[in-house]
């Protein structure tokens, strides 16, 4: 068995719902191969390892009473003042001391901010608006808010990482939000990782539930800090429910550590008039996969998955979408564009599946990527597999490289080479920015190309 | 004597293994306006991408000096920030970049290179608003990606906006009436006079003497495969507007 399987003792290890959907996934996880159809271009050699290292469950730990570091960076005041502390800093008082420790990252604009260090969810909630109820995913099984909804739909034959994810379920969130409840900012599910634990393997299970006409924006930021060439994988699953008429903007950016490995699914379910509007900036990480699949359930259920993926170096990015149109008048629409360095390797794979009683439906498909060496690929798979006759679909793909007409022009009028590039780059991926519907996430994303 | 402004001596150069330039001199000094007058084909814009130092354009043998400095040594950019500006004939467009962000980087660029500080946003709006109002450039257009949509006219008129945003001190204007009806003309060639001054000079490349009537060149030149066939005032330029180049082209 792969050495990322391996026996720890979790929270909820008696409890036969959690238990029994930990065991079936464990039996499920399967690596793929060379020859996995999925897997072709994206692959998956670093993680062919035994040394990956799951840490003990920080739920266990606190039930049994082990003694946690409490400090301001765990969001936990510190008891002991004018002296050491366990986290080892000197605070001077309780209010306003600064623990120069960790550089907990925040964003540059305003949001219901949650914040996950090396995977683990650090306990402060942010006071959200009524109707919206936020609590650890261990806490949702505890008490039956769950609603059996985890893992129902997902294929564990079709997503091995999904099957590893569950094998680990512990930490995440359930993020509830309750009929005709809107967010006046969105929520935003910070991870931060730090150098010092070699070859940690972290899963993160969120589940996602907006009601009937309820409303939300999500980001997700997964950032690193400390020795730049740390090793880690971070597994994440989200399974997301929009209700009928549900809006939810979901803004992923992953900016991993060098080395570090990325695998991320994000599984949605629409039912009639929910929008669901995906973005993903990819930027770090040696190898990352963002995937997407969508189920448009109901007429006029809307999805929009757009991503951008910048990199140099050796690292593979890969974005892959499955969206499969189940109802007459769905709609769907991916812009997904690339800028490619190095000997790195972009990938795409992008399926529209239309239904056969799915009439009248739209989707739409587009990937482009700017090559900016020789050494750098870009393989791109698109699949369209329609059974009804009366829709509208397409699909498109283009590779180029920087223009240098543009380049000498802008070089011509005193701009710096280097300087003229990023801004043809950051002009490049303007158009799939504009699909940001927060104008704030949009400049922040912006500016961290 | 002062330095002159641009010396070139006995420069062969050429595109792609190909001599265009053979045995080319000319000294521009400070203040002065050159025309250079030829026949389709005679080397005109590679003399002035070579000027930019546009990649590709390679020179075999010869020298330029720009204000005394070896010119052929300099990137781009750094002929740019030393104050060489080209009016191109065919400007491009670059989807994504706002006009305004555009220039504020290259006069902050420019500004940099000299060790002054960044001007103030502000103050460069109203700055570049004022230039564009003079050249018929409304706040809207400079909101517009750089050229995209523009029309020919409205591309001229932006060429000249950034030159007179950015001050060159030797502007080559490269065939700036191609694709100009009279109106749009006449407001190029006043923005074009508005720089001249004791200090700055201009080297217009042209086909047609239309452009000189507003531009009125020190001297003329003529030039035919590859170099300065005949020099004069500007009368030569109206001499070769009734003759043609004919005399100057050989029978190949």
């Amino acid at each position: 068995m792969s050495g990322l399987i391996q026996e720890v003792k979790l929270f909820g290890y008696n409890i036969p719902r959690i238990e029994g959907l930990r065991e079936k996934a464990r039996a499920s996880f399967w690596m793929p191969t060379v020859k996995t159809q999925a897997w072709k271009y994206t692959k998956l050699h670093s993680l062919k390892v035994d040394d990956f290292v799951v840490e003990p469950s920080k739920f266990l730990e606190e039930i049994e009473g082990k003694e946690i570091e409490e400090h301001c960076c765990c969001g936990e005041n510190c008891h002991q003042h004018g002296e050491s502390c366990s986290c080892g800093h000197h605070h001077e008082e309780r209010e306003k001391h600064e623990c120069k420790c960790r550089n907990k990252k925040h964003l540059p604009f305003a949001a219901y901010e949650l914040h996950f260090e090396n995977g683990k969810f650090v306990p402060i909630y942010p006071a959200t608006p009524s109707g919206v109820e936020i609590m650890t995913l261990m806490e949702a099984f505890a008490i039956g808010e769950e609603n059996h909804l985890l893992g129902k739909y997902i294929d564990y034959a079709k997503y091995p990482f999904a099957a590893l994810n569950t094998a680990y379920l512990e930490e995440g969130l359930f993020i509830h939000i309750h009929k005709s409840a809107k967010l006046d900012k969105p929520l935003a599910l910070i991870n931060h990782t730090y150098g010092g634990q070699e070859n940690l393997l972290v899963n993160i299970r969120n589940l996602i539930v907006l009601e009937d006409d309820a409303k939300a924006e999500l980001v997700e930021y997964y950032h690193y800090s400390g020795e730049p060439k740390s090793r880690y994988f971070n597994n994440i699953v989200n399974e997301i429910y929009l209700g009928a008429g549900a809006e939810l903007d979901h803004c992923r950016y992953q900016n991993e550590a060098y080395k570090a490995v990325h695998l991320a699914l994000n599984s949605v379910r629409i039912k009639t008039q929910g929008i669901y509007n995906g973005f993903c900036l990819q930027k770090g990480a040696d190898l990352g996969r963002s995937e997407t699949q969508v189920r448009l359930l109901e007429k006029n259920a809307k999805a929009e998955v757009n991503a951008a993926y910048l990199m140099n170096g050796w690292a593979t990015l890969d974005t892959t979408t499955d969206i499969e149109h189940l109802s007459p008048e769905t709609y769907s629409s991916q812009l997904i564009k690339g800028v490619v360095g190095g000997e790195a390797k972009g990938v795409f794979q992008g399926k529209i599946y239309i239904a056969q009683d799915a009439q009248k439906t739209e989707g739409r498909q587009l990937h482009k990527a700017l090559l900016l060496s020789d050494t750098a690929e870009v393989d791109v798979k698109p699949e369209l597999e329609i059974f009804a006759d009366d829709v509208k679909c397409s699909h498109g793909a283009a590779c180029g490289e920087l223009d240098q007409e543009q380049l000498f022009y802008m070089r011509s009028r005193g701009i710096g080479e280097k300087d003229a590039k990023q801004m043809l780059i950051n002009a490049y991926f303007t158009d799939v920015m504009a699909r940001i519907h927060n104008i704030k996430i949009q400049e922040w994303l912006q500016n961290e190309i | 004597m002062n330095t002159p402004l641009l010396e070139i001596e006995d420069l062969y150069a050429g595109v792609a293994g190909k001599e265009i330039i053979k045995g080319f001199n000319l000294t521009i000094n400070e203040g002065e306006v050159h025309a250079i007058m030829g026949p389709n084909g005679a080397g005109k814009s590679t003399l002035s991408y070579l000027l930019c130092g546009k990649p590709g354009y390679e020179i075999t043998s010869g020298v330029i000096k720009f204000r005394g400095k070896n010119l052929m040594t300099m990137s781009v950019e750094e002929r740019a920030c030393e104050g060489i500006f080209l009016i191109m004939q065919y400007p491009v467009e670059i989807p994504g970049v706002p006009v305004t962000s555009f220039l504020k980087y290259a006069v902050n660029a420019q500004r940099k290179y000299h060790n002054q500080p960044e001007l103030d946003t502000m103050e460069f709006i109203k700055m570049l608003r004022e230039e564009g109002r003079k050249l018929g450039i409304d706040a809207e257009m400079l909101k517009r990606p750089v050229n995209v949509g523009f029309s020919g006219g409205e591309k001229k008129r932006l060429e000249t906006l950034q030159m007179a945003v950015l001050k060159p001190q030797l502007a080559i204007l490269d065939e700036a009436d191609s694709g100009l009806d009279i109106d749009a003309l006449k407001i190029v060639a006043e923005g074009v006079n508005n720089l001249r001054d004791n200090k700055r000079s201009l080297l217009v490349i042209t086909h047609y003497q239309r452009l000189l009537n507003y531009i009125v060149p020190d001297f003329v030149h003529v030039f035919a495969d590859g170099r300065i066939v005949k020099s004069g005032d500007k009368n030569l330029a109206l001499e070769l507007e009734e003759k043609g180049y004919a005399e100057f082209v050989k029978d190949k």
